[in-house]
């Protein structure tokens, strides 16, 4: 009986101690901490805009969540490296500025979905993501340079942010 | 123990658990004035471990008591009332030993408990304060459910031996309230978890817009049902540890035989229950992708993605634990070896998929790395993804259903005219039903993601759960009757099988330590998901190596505590046998 509760212990400490072993050893290692806001300057070039912009793309916007980088099968939203060129497009179809086109699809995803894909995407500029003017501008620029010619700019480009910004707010979007 | 009147143990309820309660706010009353303010963004800190992983420890236990306490009256009413309905008395024991587990697991969930209701507002004041703001009435019910459920569990045990015969029916119908009292529970603690990731009801600022809808979130009916069957699944395994238990200490071949018997019982109840999970888990995915894209995406495939490959590891370990057990149950059922040349496929079969199962999508851990190499990984993607994966899951269930299967007939000669025709019919609904989830499963790649989540997969689940149900009626149709080779020699297991037992409860409660992390940890860095952030030290999700050390620790304190537990039934057993009075 004695010997029994000690194999039991054992067993019960052994497995323990091998989840936690798998755990530390098999599995990679690394903290997810909340991303910091990005300061936009006034002047800043379209360079360091797009820049910027790709940075959060990658971190703070968790736009890797969904967009893959190429196009690949079955992805649920458009791929990244292609996506200016797909804006420029669906811009002309709908008869919308480029710009208002870029910041609706940022502010009030809602809007127009392309062909082919679901209606999931957040408005960013709200809670969890919550990017800021200046975060939404670089995001808007650096989607553009992805097949696009880049026109937006900082601090240009927040009347144009702001204007759809309030269209989604009238509409009581989510 | 069970000497105890039933009217007694009504006031004893009531005095613990006041107690309990009282101890609780007496001390909270007490921290509040003798500690210092709590900073300015409403945060104390709780020394050494920190706040969070205090809580985190302590939460988990509570969660794992009273998962314990919710699930086990499920099946142990169910079994009385069979056992009532047949006139079967070792059903009606079996059904008492579980209801004397969960009697006396009570008194540890509530000091648990207690420990919880301090910690909470102590150490994250602002944030209860807003939770009491938005949901603060469900407390109070709560209060009072836990009070009912109490006082009608005590009375539940403590009358059993008196409401016998005629009575029963009675009884049985208490056992009914007592498992409404615990869904109610569960359905309140579900609204808070539900409020907390899928807030619903505020304004953005989180001012209270309807409480209702505050209740009423995405997670509340889903996570509500996935709590509910893990809660049995969990249950059952622990009952399942407790025979474990039995057995090895076992004085006598009848207790061996009982315990042996209560361990098979309580492990098939719970991998039975376990058939259910992924389905409603499935329902939970599903309610969190509908709120938020990117939460559920983020859960599946971003900062938690190895976690899902731990969780294949350890489902894999539980299935693997299963299969040894039921391959080596063979051995005392008379006729059983004529099966043995079958355990090696079904081993290959379970192998084959844990291995799928366990391929991770992407090697990369953070979005960083994933720009860096593409998104994923050139040759893990393919196999990698939840195509493959749900494929592996069914196959690998269905070879355990299989050697489930094996065991039960494994004494038994069908005598019916068309018990060829029968064979064939269940070998054509395995291979077929197999095949079609491999084909699903293929085809599955060729779709888009939307096709393949809200169509194929279901589909997918849907051919598994009609491929087991027509085996099921098969079987019961096609053994009514049979020729019965030998009776099962119960209690005839080598002693190695129950440590197999006891590995599927620790992996079970190991996982349920990891799944309760990832759910919380869903939120990221919000203590509300959108409306009230995190802005402690503790603000950001650790590393994987540390989540599974503090879901060790959790695993290793509640053994502990179950371990005393089950030394305490026995000692009080003892101590009723020496006093002559039956427990």
């Amino acid at each position: 009986m004695k010997g029994g509760i000690l194999k039991l212990l054992i067993v019960v400490v052994g497995l323990n101690i091998f989840f936690a072993y798998i755990g530390l050893y098999f599995l990679p290692q690394s903290e997810s901490r909340p991303p910091k806001e990005t300061k936009i300057e006034k002047g800043i070039t379209q360079e360091d805009l797009i820049a910027v912009g790709e940075q959060i793309v990658f971190s703070k916007g968790q736009c890797m969540v969904c967009h893959p980088v190429k196009v690949e099968v079955g992805m649920r939203a458009p791929a990244i490296s292609t996506i200016g060129a797909e804006m420029e497009k669906s811009a002309k179809e709908r008869n919308m500025k480029m710009e208002n086109y870029v910041f609706e699809a940022l502010v009030d995803p809602s809007a127009y979905i392309q062909k082919g894909f679901e209606n999931m995407m957040p408005s960013i500029h709200k809670p969890p993501t919550s990017l800021t003017d200046g975060e939404l501008i670089a995001v808007a620029a650096y989607l553009q340079s992805k097949g696009a010619k880049v026109t937006i700019s900082y601090p240009e480009s927040v009347p144009i942010l702001k204007e759809e910004i309030d269209k989604e707010a009238k509409k009581g979007g989510k | 123990m069970a000497d105890v009147s039933p009217s007694k143990s009504l006031i004893k309820g009531v005095i613990k658990l006041t107690l309990f309660l009282g101890i609780g706010f007496a001390v909270l009353f007490i921290l509040n004035k003798v500690l210092a303010a709590p900073t300015e963004d409403g945060y104390r800190f709780f020394p050494v471990i920190g706040s969070r992983v205090w809580v985190w420890v302590i939460a988990q236990l509570h969660l794992n008591f009273a998962a314990f306490v919710l699930g086990v009256p499920i099946f142990a009413v169910s079994m009385e009332f069979i056992g009532w309905r047949r006139n079967d008395e070792r059903l009606d024991r079996i059904a008492y030993d579980f209801t004397k587990l969960f009697t006396l697991a009570y008194t540890l969930t509530a000091a648990v408990g207690t420990i919880l209701l301090i910690s909470l507002p102590v150490l994250y004041p602002k944030f209860i304060d807003h939770l009491m703001k938005i949901l603060g009435p469900t407390w109070w019910v709560y209060v009072v459910v836990m009070y009912v459920e109490t006082l009608v569990c005590y009375y539940y045990f403590y009358s059993w031996k008196q409401m016998k015969g005629n009575k029963k029916g009675k009884h049985v119908a208490l056992g009914g309230l007592l498992n409404i009292m615990g869904m109610t529970m569960l359905l309140i603690t579900s609204a808070w978890v539900g409020y907390m990731t899928t807030p619903g009801g505020v304004s953005d600022t989180g001012e209270l817009i309807n409480r209702w809808h505050a209740i009423k979130t995405y997670m509340w009916i889903p996570l509500s049902l996935h709590r509910l069957v893990a809660n049995v699944v969990f249950g059952a395994g622990i009952a399942a540890a407790y025979a474990a238990y039995r057995f090895i200490t076992a004085e006598n071949d009848e207790q061996r035989a009982y315990y042996d018997w209560m361990g098979y019982t309580s492990a098939m109840i719970s991998i039975g229950f376990s058939l259910i999970l992924p389905g409603v888990g499935y329902m939970l995915g599903v309610e969190i992708y509908t709120f938020n894209e990117q939460m559920g995406i983020q859960l599946m495939g971003g900062f938690f993605a190895w976690l899902w490959v731990m969780q294949a590891i350890l489902i894999g370990a539980i299935l693997m634990f299963v299969n040894y057990y039921l391959w080596i149950s063979l051995n005392k059922m008379p006729g059983g070896e004529r099966y043995f040349k079958y355990v090696k496929f079904l081993f290959i079969v379970n192998l084959l998929s844990y291995a799928v199962w366990l391929t991770p999508h992407s090697i990369a851990l953070s979005l960083e790395e994933a720009r860096r190499m593409g998104a994923y990984h050139p040759v893990l993607g393919s196999l990698g993804v939840m195509a493959s994966k749900n494929t592996a899951v069914v196959v690998s269930y269905m070879a355990t259903f299989l050697s489930f299967t094996i065991f039960k007939i494994s004494n038994k000669e069908p005598v019916v005219s068309w018990a060829k025709l029968g064979h064939a019919i269940r070998a054509f609904v395995i291979v077929g039903s197999t095949v079609a989830a491999i084909a699903i499963g293929i085809y599955s790649y060729m779709v888009t993601s939307a096709v393949r989540v809200k169509i194929l997969s279901p589909i997918q689940f849907g051919i598994f759960f009609l491929s087991i149900i027509i085996l099921f009626v098969l079987d019961s149709m096609m053994y009514k009757g049979a020729k019965i080779i030998g009776e099962p020699k119960w209690g005839k297991m080598p002693e190695r099988s129950q440590y197999a037992l006891i590995g599927i409860t620790v992996t079970f409660t190991w996982l349920m330590a990891m799944m309760g992390y990832m759910r919380s940890g869903g939120r990221q860095f919000w203590h509300v998901y959108g409306i009230m952030k995190d802005t402690s030290p503790d603000a950001y999700l650790p590393t994987h190596g540390y989540a599974a050390v503090v879901s060790s620790i959790v695993t290793v304190i509640f053994f502990a505590l179950i371990g005393l537990l089950f030394w305490s039934i026995m000692k009080l057993e003892k101590a009723s046998e020496k006093g002559g009075a039956k427990t």
